[in-house]
């Protein structure tokens, strides 16, 4: 570990440079960037499986996808790939591995070589998801893996056995990752950068490596017993041996609620950022909101039977979940009120990041209210596995962690590259996306209203109308993807100079301060936040003199 | 290591020590989940005890009735000997099901079993059952299997179960991962016909 | 203040008109011969109910839409409002608020008090659906890689399997992925104590109309029931990913009056009388492959 904090001076001379400065990286920017480029890799193969599903569901009867068994497959391998290899590498890994040094004024990570390891885990795990979609006939289970579907008997080809490798192994590399995090923000803050004075994106990472620390060991230690069940007759889940497919349930849904907010409280914090910049206002109840992502991260842990209403679970415990999910309604409420407060009153720019922002508030609203709905274990007989639930989490978690993504991408890609995007192009690319996702995803409200169950690639006549109009949103959001990835390349190649700060006076945590493209070494001489009573509260730590 | 390091090390430890903890639990999950579900009736667990019903009986009846299903791998006939019974909270009954073995070997079946509704069952008391035991059965072989339980009148005192006036309790028989070996099996060759009519 | 007090009472009164046009709907179509449950085609909410426990979902989320409509609307009108009244043209000089203690406040009980509103009623279906009444009989469902097995332990304990039709042998009349060639067949009226079970993976029985749903789990018994309360026929399909034809193993219910019932018991028990106490089927079998 001689790379720790000591790694700041003295190695200009010899930063590396050609495939060794990607491959033996130990710099939280560079790394951060080989996360995002990971991510939109992924996204690409698990966008292009959606919308090989959308297109097969596009008109009842069977299209193209005859192997009813690789829709299945499909379908899991498109959830793994969005929740695992999507937006946690971006957000934890990219975002937050470029920004939380940055913020809060820190020269790196505090273990860099750790946080190389953690990389390359994650992309040794995305290969190994991939192969076990190529090796045996591909696993089928959805992405809750629920045994016995999962058992050596119903998948006996070793496709299960490579997707649970696949997600040990990217699983270890994020409970490194989050230890990293965690170490880094509570040690190496600039002197003044109290926790109170933090910007609300760093809380936001420090609360998910703590779910991602409690979190994926279980689901770890369940793939484990899942694993020897498969290969050395174990029978943890197995009935004939005295085992209980519902553990499994538990477990894993005991790491899978978390899972989510681990997707989502990330974006949380991107959107108090760039809502506070393009207001030009500090975020209105910087404290409540704070502790509203710690104790959604707390309550979180308490609520995961909500996934397992109909398994027969007994009537006082579906009681119990039923509230206990209900009360997440209120910290979630004051995030949203908290947001619009912070607009209110601002001088709002509405540039491509803000647009994303708004967008993310609308849609996590949208799924946020649905998700009142089905927090209620006797109403949930309606709609458990039926496409209102894949409108619910499309919306609540997945599309809107999208935003959240495009829109970090958009408010700090002047500072990892140095070159600003083009703003029209990127309006465009905004409202096309906007709309897309919106037609693909409200109509399956109705259609799960009505009955339509999820998973499958064939359905009753009955929900052809909607499930056609969801099929067109669908190659909308395509294009507005495709239209991203132009937008990604026109800047790269000839992208305007991006100042160190071109946001103006909204712009106020770290990153802003040093130059765009944040030099390889940024905050060697740490810097000292100016204490500003509880204004500075608000994630505003300026530096006194830069440097 | 200066302070600093040290102390980045320290955190580091602690951390990891949280997550290895987290991967203990979850290891030792079965185990755990398997003593809330007996102590608390989670998942229509019934309460296995050798303590007779506590004294008395009391006039408020409930009807337990009996489910039987056999997993398809098991060439096995099982069902109970009488659909329901009704009887008093407190008061012991024993009851029979019936299991033949199909086939023209020896066969090693288990059983597991719940009650519904979930919330009866801890208060749901059985105190002999052919449940804990893999059970044998030589081909063509016709076995009866008493069990002997009683509803305990909490039933009727507490807030959430006082509505329930019916009890199902269920079993399922699966073939056992321990076959009886060729050798170690006492079965006659010549019985393997008396499965047949079974 | 008169707009007001009518916006009020608007939105007050809508959870009742929306039960009311719930209960319309219910009687228009109980009124009707041959009531089918089943979705229809652009559908925007629930299938018709024909037990009281989907009368009940109806209800509750007719209060539960107006609810989150009012939510969406609100926020949608502040954001639009900001839009236009907050932007850099219109207001050049942010403000510098970033507290406010009663505010904060109030976004935090508000949302108690509507969580509190939603939780009384929520609990009250949830209390009700899962307490089975005293039935009048028991269905017994057994769910296997691709179809269902039914048993009827009180009418003779007679069983049998309802395979699902192919699209080529489906007759006029019959949907496709939803008919099969032996419905389940229940008295209209009748409390059924519904008790679900699996011979391989999970499965989940479900039927919309009804307000029923519960997972079929390999090795534990499941308890459910239903009120089938006018004559008809109800769709569902299975609803937990079971496989390769976990897309095509619907159920088909059928509510015949008493007396057809009886019938129908008595030409099953004939007809399925091989099929009572075998447990060896020939179409089970646990591999996908071979199934494949
Ligand atoms: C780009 C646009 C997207 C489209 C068009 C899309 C579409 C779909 C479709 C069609 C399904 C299958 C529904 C079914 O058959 O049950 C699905 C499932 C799913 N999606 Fe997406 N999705 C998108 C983005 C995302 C993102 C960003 C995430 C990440 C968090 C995500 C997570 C999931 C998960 C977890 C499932 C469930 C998989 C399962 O049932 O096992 N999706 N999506
Ligand atoms: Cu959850
Ligand atoms: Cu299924």
């Amino acid at each position: 570990m001689a790379h720790g904090a000591a790694v700041a001076h003295g190695e200009h001379e010899h930063h590396p440079t050609g495939w060794k400065r990607w491959v033996y990286s130990t710099n939280h920017k560079d790394i951060g960037t080989m996360y995002i480029v990971l991510s939109m890799i992924a996204a690409l193969v698990g966008g292009l499986m959606s919308w090989a599903i959308r297109l097969e569901l596009a008109e009842p009867g069977i299209q193209f996808i005859h192997d009813t068994h690789f829709y299945n497959v499909l379908v899991t391998a498109h959830g793994f790939i969005m929740v695992f290899f999507v937006v946690m590498p971006a957000m934890i890994g990219g975002f937050g591995n470029w920004f939380v040094p940055l913020m809060i004024g820190a020269p790196d990570m505090a273990f860099p070589r750790m946080n190389n390891i953690s990389f390359w885990l994650t992309a040794a795990g995305f290969i190994l998801l991939m192969l076990s979609a190529v090796v045996g006939e591909g696993p089928g289970t959805g992405w809750t893996v629920y045994p016995p579907l999962s058992s050596i008997a119903f998948h006996p080809g070793p496709s299960v056995d490579f997707g649970i490798l696949a997600l040990h192994v990217a699983g270890a590399g994020s409970i490194l990752g989050a230890i990293n995090f965690i170490v880094t923000i509570f040690n190496m803050r600039a002197p003044g950068m109290t926790m109170h004075r933090m910007p609300l994106f760093v809380w936001s990472i420090l609360v998910t490596a703590f779910l991602l620390l409690l979190a994926l060991p279980v689901l770890a230690g369940a793939l484990t017993m899942l694993l020897t069940d498969r290969n050395f007759g174990t029978h943890f889940y197995e009935v004939a041996g005295g085992g209980d497919p519902l553990l499994w349930q538990h477990l894993f849904w005991f790491f899978g609620h978390p899972e989510v907010y681990i997707i989502i409280l990330p974006a949380f914090g991107i959107i108090s950022q760039i809502v506070s910049t393009f207001a030009k206002k500090p975020v209105f109840g910087y404290l409540g909101m704070a502790y509203a992502m710690v104790s959604i991260g707390v309550v979180g842990f308490v609520v995961w039977a909500h996934h397992m209403f109909m398994t027969g679970i007994g009537v006082n415990a579906r009681a119990y979940f039923t509230v206990a999910t209900l009360i997440i309604a209120v910290p979630t409420g004051i995030k949203i009120f908290s947001w619009l407060a912070t607009m209110w009153g601002g001088s709002i720019e509405f540039k491509a990041p803000m647009l994303y922002a708004m967008g993310f508030i609308w849609l996590f609203v949208m799924g946020g209210v649905t998700g009142v709905v089905l927090a209620n274990g006797g109403i949930d007989t309606a709609f458990h596995d039926t496409y209102y639930v894949v409108a619910h989490f499309h919306y609540v978690m997945a599309i809107a962690a999208i935003f959240a993504m495009f829109g970090a991408w958009y408010y700090w890609i002047g500072k990892m590259t140095g070159r600003q995007y083009p703003e029209g192009l990127a309006r465009v690319q905004f409202w096309v996306f906007f709309i897309g996702v919106n037609v693909l995803f409200f109509p399956q409200h109705f259609l799960g209203l009505a009955g339509m169950p999820r998973r499958i690639p064939d359905y009753p006549d009955v929900y052809a109308g909607w499930n056609f109009v969801s099929s067109i949103g669908a190659a909308i959001t395509m294009a507005g993807t495709l239209l991203f990835y132009y937008v990604v390349f026109h800047t790269l190649a000839s992208g305007r100079k991006a100042a160190s700060n071109p946001w103006g006076e909204g712009a106020t945590t770290l990153e802003w301060t040093v130059p765009s493209p944040a030099p390889f070494h940024t905050h060697e001489e740490m810097p000292v936040i100016a204490g500003g009573g509880h204004g500075h509260s608000h994630g505003h730590g300026m530096p006194r003199p830069a440097e | 290591m200066n302070g600093h390091e040290r102390k980045r090390f320290a955190t580091a430890a602690v951390l990891s020590c949280v997550a290895v903890a987290m991967l203990g639990l979850s290891l030792w999950s079965p185990t755990l989940y398997r003593l809330f579900c007996q102590a608390t009736g989670f998942e229509g667990t019934l309460r296995t005890t050798n303590v007779p019903p506590p004294s008395g009986t009391t006039a408020t009846e409930v009807l337990v009735r009996f489910d039987a299903n056999v997993n398809s791998a098991l060439p096995w006939r099982f069902h109970p000997l009488q659909r329901e019974v009704r009887l008093r909270l407190g008061e012991e009954a024993l009851i029979h099901y019936t299991a033949v073995n199909l086939s023209d070997k020896p066969i090693t079946g288990m059983a597991t079993f719940n009650v519904v509704p979930e919330k009866a069952a801890p208060y749901f008391s059985k105190l002999e059952c052919f449940c804990f035991t893999e059970q044998t059965l030589l081909p063509g072989q016709e076995v009866s299997m008493p069990v002997v339980f009683y509803v305990d009148p909490g039933l009727a005192e507490d807030p959430t179960t006082r509505d329930v006036g019916t009890i199902t309790l269920s079993y399922t028989f699966y073939r056992s991962e321990n076959q009886p070996t060729p050798t170690a099996s006492a079965a006659p060759p010549s019985s393997s016909t008396a499965g047949a009519g079974g | 203040m008169p707009m007001r007090d009518m916006i009020r009472r608007l939105l007050f009164s809508m959870p009742m008109v929306c039960a009311a046009v719930v209960a319309l709907g219910i009687a228009g179509a109980a009124a009707q011969e041959g009531n089918v449950g089943e979705a229809r085609p652009w559908q925007m909410g629930f299938q018709d109910a024909f037990s009281p426990v989907m009368q009940e979902i109806h209800q509750f989320h007719a209060l539960l839409l107006v609810i989150i409509t009012t939510i969406v609307v609100l926020v949608l009108a502040l954001l639009g409002f900001i839009i236009v009244r907050f932007n850099a043209k219109r207001n050049p000089v942010p403000s510098k608020t970033s507290h406010n203690t009663l505010l904060e406040v109030v976004w935090t009980i508000v949302p108690v008090i509507v969580l509190v509103v939603i939780a009384i009623p929520s609990l009250k279906l949830l209390y009700h659906s899962g307490r089975t009444p005293q039935a009048d009989l028991t269905l017994k469902v057994t769910g296997h890689q691709w179809y269902w097995t039914y048993n009827y332990p009180d009418q003779g304990d007679f069983s049998f399997d309802s395979i699902p039709i192919p699209e080529g042998d489906l007759k006029p009349g019959q949907p496709r992925l939803l008919a099969v060639d032996n419905p389940v067949v229940v008295p209209v009226g009748a409390t059924v104590q519904v008790l679900v079970n699996s011979d391989d993976v999970i499965h989940s029985w479900a039927v919309p109309s009804l307000g029923l749903k519960k997972d079929a789990t390999p090795g534990r018994t499941n308890e459910t029931w239903f009120r089938a309360d006018v004559p008809g026929v109800f769709y569902g399909m299975c609803s937990e990913l079971c496989g390769v034809n976990h897309y095509f193993m619907p159920i088909e219910v059928h509510a015949l009056p008493k007396a057809e019932f009886d019938a129908w018991v008595e030409k099953a028990k004939e007809q399925f009388a091989t099929n009572s106490h075998s447990p060896v089927r020939l179409a089970a079998n646990g591999s996908q492959d071979a199934a494949r």
